[in-house]
């Protein structure tokens, strides 16, 4: 049935076995969860916490460990939409929406473009010896440090507040509209530099160059 | 009500995680992946904060914004400059590009 489907090989594959993996690795911790949540151990909040944390946690280790640069990048999108509901989740529903919009459009656009556009198929064979067990090391000493200190330290709480979009905008424009501004031209300075540096040499460059 | 710390150690294994793709990656582009994930735990970190030390003042929230619009800045101008690299040198890895002057 798949054959007469009008998709290239490659693709077809890459989706069954993406969906395959995926489904594999979620369906046991949203049953693990659903059955927490019938046993009346965590409440419904907490469920939509855990999934969202399991899916930020595996997007960002397969995007990390996955040698084939389009699966990482994929893997990518699924841990920044899981940050988006972790801030639907803290109540702030603005940067929720400026980080599907920005990372889950933009950036993955042009991560994919860049991907695309080099040849970064994978990364390179290794020949002066691994620095991925030196590299593991470090990032489980950090991992470890942070969470000891998270754990020990002693924050006093207010529960989280809903902050409605027309006080966050008016907030935003009228108390911090310097920093707003100065983001604007920082934004501007970087896609000037963008272009300059993306854009093809012309010839007279080019020769000028060569001379 | 879930507790703040459960967003900080989210955030804290986030980072280690983006940690370790920066170190073991060799491909320019995968390390701006990893450091995306960096940047996202700390967004986390900032308005996680926000929201449950002081839902009043907008700092963190203000900043986890202006955290989303410098990161997109950055993508976008180090894959200018990765594009550039690659087509004059015709390499992606780092570990190639270890000169400032050709």
């Amino acid at each position: 049935m798949l054959a007469r489907l009008p998709l290239p090989a490659q693709l077809d594959r890459t989706i069954m076995t993406g969906s395959l993996v995926a489904g594999l690795v979620a369906g046991p911790i949203l049953l693990i969860l659903l059955a927490l949540l019938a046993m009346g151990r965590i409440s419904g909040v907490q469920l939509v916490f855990y999934a969202a944390a399991a899916v930020i946690l595996f997007g960002a280790i397969g995007a990390v460990t996955i040698s084939n640069v389009v699966h990482a990048a994929m893997c990518l999108i699924a841990t920044l939409l899981g940050v988006a509901g972790i801030y639907l989740l803290l109540l702030t529903e603005f940067i929720a929406l400026v980080q599907v919009l920005v990372y889950g459009g933009g950036v993955i656009i042009l991560v994919l473009f860049g991907l695309m556009l080099t040849n970064a198929a994978a990364d390179p064979v290794v020949t002066d010896g691994s620095q991925k067990p030196f590299a593991f090391g470090i990032g489980a000493l950090l991992a470890g440090t942070f969470v000891a200190a998270m754990l020990s330290a002693q924050w006093g709480l207010t529960a989280p507040v809903l902050v409605p979009f027309r006080i966050f905008g008016e907030r935003i424009f009228r108390d911090f509209s310097v920093p707003v501004i100065v983001v604007a031209i920082l934004l501007d300075i970087a896609f000037t530099g963008a272009f300059v540096n993306a854009r093809r040499p012309e010839a007279s460059e080019t020769t000028e160059a060569a001379k | 009500m879930i507790p703040l710390s459960n967003f900080l150690v989210l955030s804290a294994l986030l980072f280690a995680i983006g940690f370790y793709g920066v170190l073991a990656r060799r491909s320019a582009i995968l390390i701006l992946m990893s450091v995306e994930l960096m940047l996202a735990a700390v967004a986390i970190n900032f308005i996680a904060f926000a929201t449950y030390r002081d839902p009043k003042a907008f700092t963190g929230l203000v900043f986890a914004l202006f955290v989303i619009a410098v990161a997109a800045a950055e993508v976008g101008l180090a894959l200018g400059i990765v594009l550039r690299l690659y087509r004059e040198h015709r390499t992606g890895y780092v570990d190639e590009a270890n000169s400032l002057k050709w």
